[in-house]
């Protein structure tokens, strides 16, 4: 057999750090700031602090991968930030999917092509940056399922049941080795939901990319990226899910902000929020929702919100 | 009018592969596994990631270079997912888009991207808004829920990201990309083979 | 050992009670020599017994394999024991001291041998690496053994009548990615045979099979494939699968039908899984007690210079070596066989 596919939460995270470098995502800040505050809400609440540093950059994935400019700036970018966190001997944690398919891809060209990784050394050493390799990354969702069971105790509003439909987007799974679980059939996010008390729905389209990767949704919005996400969300309605959860600000922003403009197209109104996991679990853990940032949504939370007796 | 061996580019499956990220594309089986779980090719069916697969190892050029369809891949990475041979496609797809932009196909598809880099040269984020609006939107946002107004980033970190752009060739490349030499895409797939085939003779 | 055992005092030892193995016995039987069969399960007959309709010529593998088995009980040179196991050998001047156990009454006994046999056959691979298949998760989902079982039950008039079934080839193997890169030899067969059969038994519903390639490569075996695409209406759909999903309590097939070159999606009630071919894990351990070598996928490893053999006095036949089909597993028995015979005539 071939190398290891799924590996085990606690294979993957043996030791739960202090801290860990929380890297910031573009979409996510500007989008979505509520997800950076659920993030990091959560993390401390596990016992762990996110440490962030301004000079963090973007890591430029987003626009190499629709083909804007080409890999070596990409390269030497990733290999910049990454050996900013070296320098803190910190492990990198990425909230979004892109963030974390960028960081995976191009750390192991680097990695793996002694010509590209000398040639962004190269690069970077004019500010006293060297990449080494040090720094492992990971996803806070693989976080939040290695301590799930941590999660489960400190809920102090469990989620009543709520109908939950889950999107794992596709970078995450993309990666294909040493995830926490396969591509053909995930269901890690629903045991997260189960453990705050949800009903995860596994409704037939919920493993449906969400169109917004590369820019399509700027691109060919009309002829793929609609289509593709009324599909989705037609789907979900029809399978009675109440609220999707995202572990990618960029699949937030298509599942979310697309919702009128598919009213406006195909006359339904699906009404159905899409939240990041985190900021599901920030609630089932207590955060108050005032902190969450829950304005920055296009589908209004009101419904969910009261079903989990919160008023905002 | 058949196509000959001639017609044919001679090791189009490395010549592509300009990165040597995609090393792979000769243990292809033509499966379709891919195009199977492809949400675009199930939209647009002349979409197909199996035939572009196909197209190349053939050493046909043609009919991807100038086509619309290989603008639209969504990079999903399901092909990928599922491959049982672990060809990355999207790699693949990434690197046929740079040969028909320096071919001056697919020029609209780019000039979006073009403008969001600009930005991000100057603002060390991808997706910066671009009005005064729109950024006093997310600051108040953010004020409103105990974070900096503004993601904090550094200037140190914005001119190093700057000076990386520029250092690579980067900057230049996009700058290179001409917006009136913009060449017609068509949906070459839909309209069936487009060979490299000499006409005369046939 | 039998005391009413006849024969000349010589002995082999086979491990395994599926068609190698028996077509060994009785062919060293045959030798005038003597063998012990030994069997872990509680009847001997191997994967035959769960098989239903067989290729190319839709005879039932357990009337020929029951045959056999008559010889081998009547044979007063064959020893069969079964629900045993081999735990443990010693090399002695001449051969091997085994221990053998029965996992019965855990009862154990020594016995000397001047010859092993190995032929402990094949499994089908684990799917649940295959999510996106859904074997385990979905009702409808089995793989090709169990889907024997399936048909026999359909040939009783039991369970419910399907109004259309998927077969899937090469789950698992031409597979760099999660499975085997390897080819199992006799999926293309078996599914032709398993698709014929559901047709014969019920000619409305809908029968595909996804496949990559049909490799039919034996005698009979073109024509039998042909039969079964252009007398039974079997559809092929060559593809592989990329999901199966439910929906409304059918599976939907999803695919691409790369010979049109469209995305496709099939409604089924049943879907069967060809899974790849794998050796037991009993095999790796055998093949180090007697000092042979196995390949990185468990299968034995032969001897450059003898196809049946893989150690000094040790000697391996069927599905133990790789994929084989009833056939070829009764010719490679009857290899070993040959060779131990040889063995034992040059040792006198």
């Amino acid at each position: 057999m071939q190398r290891k596919r799924v590996v085990e939460p606690e294979e993957k995270i043996r030791e739960i750090p202090g801290s860990v470098f929380l890297f910031r995502s573009c979409t996510g800040s500007l989008e979505y700031p509520g997800t950076e505050s659920a993030v990091t809400e959560t993390l401390r609440c596990l016992g762990i602090e996110p440490l962030t540093d301004p000079d963090q950059t973007c890591c430029s994935g987003y626009l190499l991968t629709c083909s804007a400019h080409t890999p070596e700036v990409s390269l030497a970018v990733t290999a910049r930030n990454l050996a900013l966190v070296e320098r803190k001997g910190l492990d990198t944690y990425v909230f979004c999917n892109g963030c974390y398919g960028y960081l995976k891809e191009l750390s192991h060209i680097l990695l793996h092509n002694q010509e590209y990784l000398e040639g962004a050394n190269e690069l970077i050493a004019r500010w006293g940056y060297h990449y080494a390799g040090k720094t492992s990354i990971f996803h806070v969702q693989e976080m939040w399922y290695r301590l799930k069971d941590r999660l489960a105790a400190k809920v102090v509003r469990p989620l009543n049941g709520l109908r939950v439909g889950v999107h794992y987007g596709c970078h995450y799974l993309a990666r294909k080795y040493d995830i926490l679980d396969d591509g053909g059939y995930p269901t890690f996010h629903e045991e997260i939901v189960e453990a705050l008390g949800g009903t995860p729905v596994f409704y037939k389209e919920r493993q449906l990319c969400c169109g917004y990767a590369v820019g399509r949704g700027f691109t060919h919005r009309e002829e793929v990226v609609q289509p593709h996400l009324f599909k989705k969300l037609r789907n979900a309605r029809d399978s009675g899910v109440e609220l999707i959860t995202t572990v990618c600000p960029g699949c937030n922003v298509a599942l979310d902000r697309e919702q009128p403009n598919l009213r406006e197209r195909y006359g339904e109104d699906f009404r159905i929020p899409v939240v990041d996991l985190a900021q599901l679990i920030a609630l089932a853990l207590g955060v108050p929702a005032a902190k969450l940032g829950f304005e920055a949504n296009t589908v209004p939370l009101d419904d969910v919100l009261a079903k989990l007796g919160i008023s905002e | 009018m058949r196509e000959r061996d001639a017609d044919r580019v001679d090791n189009l499956d490395r010549l592509v592969d300009r990165y040597h990220l995609v090393e792979n594309l000769e243990s292809c089986l033509q499966c379709g596994k891919c195009t199977g779980v492809c949400p675009v090719a199930n939209l647009s069916p002349s979409y197909n990631p199996r035939q572009v697969i196909r197209d190349i190892l053939a050493g046909n050029k043609d009919r991807w270079l100038r086509s619309e369809e290989i603008w639209r891949c969504l990079w999903c990475a399901n092909c990928y997912t599922l491959c049982p041979m672990d060809i990355p496609f999207p790699l693949l797809m990434m690197q046929l888009r740079y040969e028909a932009l320096e071919n001056s196909y697919g020029v609209k598809y780019f000039l979006p991207f073009r403008r969001f880099a600009m930005r991000a040269l100057e603002d060390g984020l991808t997706f910066t808004p671009g009005g005064a609006r729109g950024r006093e939107r997310i600051m108040k946002l953010r004020g409103r829920i105990g974070l900096k107004p503004w993601p904090d980033i550094s200037e140190k970190a914005r001119q190093e990201y700057r000076e990386l752009f520029e250092a690579t060739g980067a900057k230049a490349w996009m700058d290179a990309i001409k917006e009136e030499e913009e060449r017609p895409v068509t949906l070459t797939y839909l309209q069936g083979r487009i060979t490299d085939a000499k006409k005369k003779g046939g | 050992m039998n005391e009413a055992m006849t024969g000349k005092e010589h002995t082999a030892l086979v491990i395994g009670g599926g068609p190698a193995g028996i077509e060994a016995a009785l062919k060293i039987a045959r030798g005038g020599y003597r063998a012990v069969l030994v069997e872990k399960e509680n009847e001997p007959g191997g994967i035959p017994l769960k098989l239903f309709s067989s290729f190319p010529r839709w005879e039932n593998p357990s009337d020929r394999i029951g045959w056999m088995v008559n010889d081998l009980k009547k044979n007063k040179q064959i020893e069969i024991s079964l629900e045993t196991t081999v735990e443990s050998a010693a090399g002695t001047d001449n051969g091997f001291n085994v221990t053998l156990k029965n996992t019965a009454t855990g009862d154990a006994r020594t016995l000397d041998v001047q010859a092993v046999v190995l032929a402990t056959g094949f499994r089908l691979m684990d799917l649940s690496a295959y999510g996106e298949y859904g074997h385990r998760i979905y009702p409808g989902v089995l793989n090709s053994l169990e889907f024997e079982e399936r048909l026999r039950e359909w040939s009783r008039g039991l369970g419910k009548a399907p109004q259309a079934v998927a077969l899937i080839q090469c789950v698992g193997s031409r597979d760099r990615s999660k499975g085997y890169p390897y080819c199992s030899k006799i999926c293309c067969m078996y599914s032709a045979k398993q698709a014929g059969v559901v047709k014969d038994l019920f000619p409305e519903a809908k029968v595909y099979v996804f496949y990559i390639d049909c490799r039919a490569a034996g005698k009979g075996y073109e024509e039998f494939l042909r039969e079964v695409i252009e007398k039974k209406h079997v559809r092929y759909v060559r593809g592989r699968p990329a999901k199966v999903l439910p929906e409304g309590g059918r599976l939907l097939v999803r695919a691409e039908d790369t010979l049109i070159g469209i995305p496709v999606e099939f409604a089924a009630d049943v879907v069967v899984l060809a899974a790849a071919v794998v050796p037991h894990p009993e095999t790796a351990a055998l093949a180090k007690m007697f000092g042979a070598s196995i390949d990185e996928y468990g299968f034995i490893d032969h001897d450059p210079r003898s196809h049946a053999k893989c150690a000094d006095r040790v000697f391996f036949a069927g599905g133990c070596g790789f994929a084989v089909d009833t056939e070829s597993a009764l010719s490679q028995g009857a290899a070993a066989a040959a060779e131990v015979i040889t063995l034992f005539n040059d040792n006198g």
